[in-house]
Parts: structure tokens; sequence; C-alpha cells
């Protein structure tokens, strides 16, 4: 059984000008034990779907769906403090600022002791408890990477570096053993060697305790390096969903095809000063999405049919929505 | 090709700030030269901390450098002479957002430097800023937009477009597509490496994305703690790294791209 299943997810704003689908049907499965990758461009609505599963939502925030389940038990539905519960121990997430999402007025070794659930510690006497709080806290550290452990616990965070919140703030999702870790671009604006020590910790944490992923990020060179599968956003609509290698391999979609390309790093063919190959236009805003396929307007190979919206369709488990996909047609 | 812009053992120290109870951070960016010729790239790569936004700030005459000296087509430049500096070298920010004001209109935006900088009137900044407007990629209305009117990718269109409203030989950026997203960062990419043909520019780059660097840029600087650590050709500093710092970084890049 999947651990979350979303199935046609709508999230609706509303505005000025009414309602407006800032997420429109979306699909999203993530399995046991397997990293998924949610791509997409600023605006396409990543942090929304984060936002919906999680359930931080606004009063002026319309969810529908057609399924919304983590283990089988819908989550539209169950009362808010046993969603709560759920989201303290099954699923863990962290936000995209590693910095800017840590309290600034406490030490780091306070933050990390205070997540720490009752439970764990309820077997002691209440004066060993901070003691055993404090074991728990330096053995996490260690084991996201963090060595030295005593001039980290005191430093508060404008004192560290961003690799070193960003496996921080891993420790600490990691306290309740969760199933699913939602990792919203955790590694933005990182360069290229912390990058990876936060990428390799992410992957072995995966293959060690079994734990499912949902990474979520624009950067395509850190995401193709370790997802198994991913799943392409543009504008609130799925566009292509699959495996990672055949996605990599024979994208059927022109947008995910784009994306691929405007990385320079996966052609090793591509002259040094080519321009590269680029889709004209940007992503439109919420008050002027175009109607039908969303991305119409900038498609290259759009037609008259596309201003409906084109249905979900799959070559075996490889799904995409687009009326012209990039499958090279019999001669 | 001619030599345009020769930097000669640039170097920067901080100078400790008076007081009893002040701790004294220091610090230094030792001895940097380089060359750069008319249509070249640049790249600049370190880690955080490591001098090259400092580097870019030094040439554009931010920052006073406590030695060293900057020629541009033989000509020295005086550190204290920002005239002709800015007149000469342009830089473009890391968030273009934030590096436009809010407050004021395009055409306001662009003709500042102008008002500043030229003697041209009223209606030759005019033509000037249209001009611009074009040669970036947008359309002379936009004059009349403000900061948030914009989207992401024509607001870096515009950053670029007040580098260029001084005819600068020599263009600094500091990470200029970090903020962006794919598709419109090729759109820039693009954009950037057509001017350059065009118009001859020299560019200079601060960025993390080793793709890239290895696609534009004709040179590469790679610096850490203040120190250069290895310069040279892309392709050969790509493929025969000497430095062991260097190594890391590209073998790490390597790395990410090899599917497993």
């Amino acid at each position: 059984m999947a651990l979350l299943d979303i199935k046609n997810l709508t999230l609706e704003i509303s505005g000025s000008t009414g309602w407006m689908k800032a997420l429109d049907k979306v699909n999203l499965r993530i399995e046991e034990g397997e990293i998924r990758a949610l791509v997409g461009e600023s605006g396409s609505g990543k942090s929304l779907i984060v936002r919906a599963i999680v359930g931080a939502i606004p009063d002026n925030w319309r969810i529908t769906a057609d399924r919304l389940t983590w283990r089988g038990r819908d989550l539209l539905t169950i009362s808010r403090s046993e969603r709560r519960k759920i989201m303290r121990s099954e699923i863990a997430v962290i936000f995209q600022n590693p910095v800017s999402s840590l309290d600034p007025s406490a030490t780091l070794g306070e933050q990390l002791m205070e997540s720490i659930p009752r439970q764990i510690v309820a077997d002691t006497w209440f004066w060993q408890r901070r003691k055993k709080r404090l074991q728990i806290a330096i053995k996490l550290l260690h084991k996201v990477g963090i060595k030295d452990h005593q001039k980290y616990l005191h430093a508060y965070p404008h004192q560290i570096a961003d690799d070193i919140a960003q496996k921080f703030l891993i420790a600490c999702a990691l306290v309740s053993s969760p199933q699913l870790l939602i990792a919203d671009d955790p590694t933005r604006g990182m360069e290229i060697t912390t990058k990876i020590q936060v990428l390799k910790l992410l992957s072995q944490l995966n293959k060690t305790r079994n734990l499912s992923i949902l990474f979520v990020s624009h950067d395509l060179l850190a995401i193709s390096s370790m997802a198994n599968k991913m799943t392409v956003l543009y504008c609130g609509q799925t566009v292509e969903d699959g495996k990672m290698v055949q996605l990599r391999k024979r994208p059927l979609h022109p947008y995910t095809k784009a994306l691929l390309d405007s990385a320079p790093s996966f052609r090793k063919d591509l002259p040094p000063k080519s321009p590269l190959t680029t889709l004209d236009g940007t992503i439109p805003t919420l008050q002027h999405l175009p109607i039908g396929c969303r991305l119409g307007p900038r498609c290259p190979r759009a037609q008259k049919e596309c201003v409906k919206v084109p249905e979900l369709r799959h070559v075996q488990d490889h799904f995409y929505s687009c009326h012209f996909p990039l499958i090279r047609e019999k001669e | 090709m001619t030599t345009l812009l020769r930097v000669e053992d640039l170097e920067f120290k901080q100078k400790p700030k008076r007081g009893f109870f002040k701790k004294q951070s220091k610090f230094t960016l030792s001895k940097v030269s380089f060359e750069l010729n008319a249509g070249e790239t640049l790249a600049i790569l370190g880690e955080n901390g490591s001098g090259k936004s400092l580097l870019g700030k030094l040439l554009v005459g931010a920052e006073v450098p406590s030695g060293g000296h900057i020629y541009l087509n033989g000509q020295k430049l005086s550190p204290y002479n920002l005239k002709q500096r800015c007149l000469n070298i342009r830089m473009v920010f890391q968030h273009s957002n934030e590096s436009l004001n809010p407050g004021i209109n395009v055409a306001k935006i662009l003709g500042n430097p102008l008002i500043l900088n030229t003697k041209l009137n009223a209606s030759e900044r005019q033509k000037k800023i249209e001009d611009t407007l074009k040669l970036v990629g947008l359309l002379p209305d936009h004059m009349f937009f403000y900061r948030h009117m914009l989207s992401d990718g024509q607001r870096q269109r515009l950053a670029l477009a007040k580098a260029l409203i001084l005819d600068p030989q020599v263009i600094v950026a500091d990470e200029p597509f970090a903020a962006l997203d794919p598709s419109v960062r090729s759109q820039t990419i693009n954009l950037i490496m057509k001017l350059q043909k065009d118009l001859g520019l020299g560019f200079i780059f601060i960025s993390h994305n080793l793709g890239i660097i290895r696609h534009i840029s004709d040179r590469v600087l790679i610096m850490q703690d203040g120190n250069l650590v290895e310069t040279g050709k892309t392709d050969v500093i790509f493929n025969w790294p000497k430095s062991e710092y260097t190594e890391k970084l590209i073998k790490s890049h390597q790395s990410l791209i090899t599917p497993r």
C-alpha cells in the first residue's frame, strides 16, 4: 500500500477575481522506501502541495480531492488532533530556508531537546530526563554528520553556516523517527560540496532507515543524482510522472524536455557557448492562467486541441498529460 | 586579441576598527592577478566567504583596494575616480529584485545613471532608454512599468539593461543566475552570450553552478579563503585540475551528472 496517495487534488485561493485554481487535479503517490522528486519552477505550486499535505492551510484556501490519504486514512476528514498526531510522529518536514525556520532566540541545543517527544523519555525519573534528552540530541547530531556537538549545541542560529543548519533541521525531523520526510528545497543556494553532503545524508537515511523522501526542488542536478521517481509540475498541473531513468532518457512532455535541456551539465555533446534551447515567455501569474493545458502559449508543439485540458495517459508506468507527446510517430 | 582588463596584484586588507572592546575581524584578499580579453568571459568560483564577491566589488570600485592596480585598455584606473570607473565597468547584482527601486518606474531607473554620468538631453536620453530596452528583449512600452509589474525574467533583463545603458566595456555579475528558474535562466544565458557577441563585452561572473561555468566561460578563476587557488582556460581546468580543491569540486560535479 502506498504511504501517501493523492488523487485529483485541487486547491483554490480566493482573491479579488474570484476563486483561482492554484493546483489543478494533481496526482502524487509515494510508496514505502522510495525517494520521489517533485520538480517545478517557482509558482508551480510545489510548496502548496507540501502545505496541503501538512495541513497548514489558511481560511481563504479551499481544498478538494478525490483522495488524500496517509496509509489508508483520509487526511481531509479526520479530526484536527488526530491529524496533528500523524504530523508529529509519522511525517516530518524540513522547510526551505534553514536558518530562518529556526528560533533565533534559543540555542540549537534547546531547540533540539525541546523537539524530543515526552514518550521517549517517559520511562526515566524526572531528574534524569534532561540528561537523557541531551544524550539523544548528541546521538542525533552524530547521525546527521555533525561531529563537533559541543560547539553547535550552544550556538545560536545566526552563528552557524547554512549547511550545518540544514543538517540540524534534518536531525530535528528525525527525532520522532518518521516514515516520510518532506524536504522542501533542501539544497537551495548551497555550494556544490555541501550540497553533496546533504544529498548523501538523505539517501543514506533512505537506505538505512527505509525512510521515504519527498524531495521538492527545481535543482535537476541534485534530483537526478538521488531520486527514484519524479513528478514534474507546471503551474499547478502535473505534467509528467514516472521513473527518473526513463524520464531522463525519454521525456514525453515538451515541458520536461525543455527543463532537462536547460541544464547544460546534462548535455555532453553541446559545444561551449552555443545557445541553449529554451521555451519562450515566462511562467504566467495566478491571475492570468491560460485555459486548457497551461503550457499552451509557450509550447512549441501547441495546436488547437490544447485549449482543452489533456487527460492523463500512460505508457506502462510512465504518466503524462499532453495531446501531442514527444513519441516518435510511425512513418 | 587585445587585453581589455588587466588586474595586477590586487589585494585587500580589512582595517581593524579602533575600539577597546571591539573584536578585530580580519579578512584579507591576497594578491590576485588576471587578464581579460574583449569578448571573453571569466568565471569566479569559490566557497562562501572565499572573497569572490569582494573581488567583484573591488573591480567595480565599491571597495578601495589596499594594493595593486587595475588597467583598462592599458590605462590605469584610479580607485577614487568613480565616474570613470562606472562608465566602463558595471555591475549586475545577485537579487535583481532588490536592486531595483520599487518607487520609480523603469524609465527613471534607467534614466538616473544617464543623468548622473552623461551630458545627454531629455530626448536623447529617451531614445537611449528605448534602444537599451530593445537590446535586452523588452519593449519600449515597459518604460512606464514599475518593478512589481515585471516578471522574474523581465527583472533580470532590466537589471542587465541598467548595467548596459552606459555602454560599458566590462560587466561584473554577482551570481546572476542563482535566483532564477531553469527556463528563465537559459533565456538569460542566451541573452548574455548574444550581447557579448554583438557588443564585444568582457563579462566577469561569480557562480556556483559548474555546468553553466563550463558552458559559457573562457577562463575560470578559483578562490579559497581569500587566496587565488588556480586560474586558467575552462577546459584545461575541468580536465586537468592542478590543485586538490579544484579536483574535489569537479569530481563532485561529475558525480552528480553521471547517473547511478
